[in-house]
């Protein structure tokens, strides 16, 4: 298993991958034109010729059979170009003691406050590589690639993860708040701002402050949660080290995860190893392996134990790095035991 | 027959009684001896003929039934409302989301506290005893007082509101306050009236949420009392409404009710009155009804009967009508038809 940057070629892979992803993952919409134009934009962002306000990474994972199988991407920060929304979970109290009253009302705050984040996004698996180590190879890809690559990434890195919504895509927050001043249903939003067509936010939601209490009963338990799909993912983000700072999705109130570049376990417990070939032991535990390079980034996942300042790896790991014994390596060992259902199967945003 | 006239001190015991008959939300008439002494007290005070600008005074006007003595109705004018507390409404406005790039365009309808109407003249304090409802009862009560404010223009503000009582079911409660303000102050409505009346409903206000609502977030009930008028006051409204009130702008932010308002020298009655000079003698046949007060303050003296009067003649009236309302030959009377 590999996971390598996103080329032209594998459009007609990611297309695929888009249709059966469906709605859920709408950093990946399923055009095809809109999917060509990002690949370029990928492409130019690997090889180092973008500004960082529109860097845009997209990796993919190739199974055994060299078959593109997953994706996972991160912008490199969010929102320098077209604002980026968030609301930041406030509270309102009111009080009185001449009166004896106390009342706090948590309230919705529209900012532009996650401007300049690296933004993950585009997380998805096909459904039957959902297993093995698979989901957190291809997740964790990501923060080991930005670890090598710090410079090309900001100081802060977030996640938004997709909001509840029933098997119609009905989305108990939008219902209760979007709908009123979109007039239209949540997919179809979903599906613009996917599109990248974002400005319309801006245009047409509320700029006050919104009283939580003014919502459904629905729409207030929705907010700060994820959909059951990608609880797993939540909960492996968490393990990573981000957390909930109090943001939520405009259009649905997923949870928005974030941390500062460095508490990301698997950024800051990196370290540069030289790789040796050999045998890494029944009991070895499994690392994520990072062959340095840059557009021609390859990331794989396999057993491996230190020794004496190297990594000591299997053959067919080495091979697929395609490096020798001597070469360094970012490596750094993968957390959770190890479980039949793979955790980073679902689908984040 | 009824006379409108400005009360005093010996009035109190009857206003209380006028107090304790009206129904919750006429903040203004507390059911308090104390605070009812208080309110005569200023009313005195305020007639007294310097007053020059507009504060805090309140002319207190009661309706007499002549024939009894007995007061059967109550209004009220204060010369500057929030004169010294901020006088809270909530204002009605338009928002227009629109975004060109996807054709589409929402008007979005908001509620924001708002203090707009601090220092306008506000008419407050109504009540009509049922037993003598009759539409020349209610507009004697509801327009004789703006006769009074067309003949003292110093004693009043440029602009003038009135709160209008919004809806409330059976138990006293306001689906307005329930659905919208409750969340914030969480008080019965009926205790936030007997608070706003011996606080001051500013400090009440104060506690209310300072962003805008979007008012399709409301709840529906909610929603449905907006700038609607309690079925017992819709009589007063429409009279109100003849007289050139503005209602679309501004509700009250205890039950949503209409806050209407207009400049003081536009209302009909201010506008449209004419000054005329009393002969006392045998009146000619009458030829409709007039609404008329003398131009005193403290002998203020309003009624509604009906005359033979053409601009620019004096006006005629026999010597017990002359008498009701404090006038001899050659003083000036105020009058309007039309009614």
């Amino acid at each position: 298993m590999l996971v390598r940057a996103a080329r032209i070629n594998d459009l007609p892979a990611l297309l695929g991958l888009a249709v059966e992803a469906g709605s859920g993952l709408t950093s990946l919409p399923a055009s095809e034109e809109r999917l060509e134009r990002r690949l370029h934009t990928v492409a130019a962002s690997f090889a180092g010729k973008l500004p960082v306000a529109d860097a845009d990474y997209l990796f993919v994972l190739e199974n055994e059979q060299g078959q593109v199988v997953g994706t996972s991407g991160v912008v490199a920060a969010a929102g320098l170009r077209e604002p980026w929304y968030s609301y930041r979970r406030g509270l309102t109290v009111t009080a009185s003691r001449e009166l004896n009253v106390y009342r706090q009302q948590p309230t919705l705050f529209l900012t532009n406050d996650l401007t300049g984040a690296s933004a993950l996004c585009s997380l998805f698996l096909s459904q039957p590589h959902r297993h093995s180590l698979y989901g957190r190879l291809l997740s964790r890809a990501r923060f080991i690639h930005m670890a090598e690559f710090a410079g090309d990434f900001a100081p802060r890195i977030i996640a938004e993860m997709r909001g509840l919504s029933d098997s119609q895509g009905r989305s108990p927050f939008w219902d209760s708040l979007g709908q009123h001043f979109f007039r239209m249903d949540f997919a179809r939003a979903d599906f613009l701002t996917g599109t990248g067509n974002k400005s319309f936010i801006a245009e047409m939601m509320p700029k006050f402050p919104l009283y939580a209490c003014f919502l459904s009963e629905e729409a207030r338990a929705a907010m700060g949660r994820v959909h059951p799909d990608s609880e797993p993912a939540l909960a492996m983000l968490l393990e990573e080290g981000l957390q909930d700072q109090g943001y939520i999705d405009i259009f649905d109130g997923g949870v928005t995860l974030e941390a500062q570049f460095n508490q990301v376990r698997s950024i800051r417990e990196s370290q540069t190893l030289l790789l040796a070939i050999g045998t890494p032991g029944e009991n070895a535990a499994n690392w994520l392996i990072h062959n340095r390079g840059r557009a021609d980034c390859r990331i794989t996942a396999g057993p491996a134990r230190v020794a004496a300042g190297t990594l000591v790896v299997a053959a067919d790991t080495a091979e697929c790095l395609r490096l020798r014994a001597g070469t360094p390596v970012r490596a750094v060992a993968v957390v959770g035991a190890p479980q039949d259902v793979d955790p980073y199967g679902s689908v984040a945003r | 027959m009824l006379i409108q006239r400005l009360c005093t001190l010996n009035d109190l015991e009857q206003i209380e009684r006028l107090a304790l008959a009206s129904p919750v939300g006429i903040t203004s008439l507390p059911a308090d001896r104390e605070r009812l002494s208080a309110i005569i007290e200023g009313t005195e005070a305020a007639m007294d003929e310097g007053v020059v600008f507009t504060g805090d005074e309140r002319y207190f006007f009661v309706l007499e039934d002549v024939d009894s003595g007995r007061l059967v109705g109550c209004s009220s004018i204060i010369s500057a409302a929030g004169f010294s507390q901020p006088f809270h409404t909530f204002r009605n406005e338009m928002f227009v989301h629109a975004s060109r790039e996807l054709g589409l365009h929402n008007r979005i309808h908001v509620l924001s506290l708002c203090h707009d109407l601090t220092g306008h003249s506000l008419l407050t304090g109504f009540y009509l005893d049922p037993d003598w409802r009759s539409l020349d009862a209610l507009r004697l009560n509801a327009c004789g007082r703006l006769l009074f404010a067309a003949s003292h223009p110093q004693r009043f503000a440029d602009s003038i509101a009135v709160e209008i009582s919004g809806i409330s079911d059976e138990e006293g409660n306001s689906p307005f306050w329930d659905g919208v303000c409750r969340h914030f102050l969480d008080i019965d409505y009926t205790e936030v009236e007997r608070l706003g009346s011996t606080l001051g409903r500013s400090v009440l206000a104060e506690l209310l949420p300072g962003y805008p609502l979007y008012v399709p977030m409301l709840p529906d009930s909610a929603q449905e009392v907006i700038g609607q008028v309690r079925p017992a006051s819709q009589e007063v409204y429409d009279i109100l409404m003849e007289e050139g009130f503005e209602s679309e702008n501004y509700i009250d932010i205890f039950d949503g009710g209409p806050v209407v308002q207009a400049h003081t020298a536009e209302l009909t009655t201010v506008r449209c009155s004419q000054v005329a000079t009393v002969r006392i003698g045998e009146p000619l046949p009458a030829t409709g009804t007039w609404l008329m007060a003398n131009e005193r303050v403290r002998e203020f003296r309003a009624c509604l009967h009906p005359l033979q009067w053409a601009p620019g003649a004096p006006v005629v009236l026999d010597p017990m009508l002359a008498q009701l309302l404090k006038v001899t030959d050659g003083d000036s009377l105020r009058l309007i038809g039309g009614a």
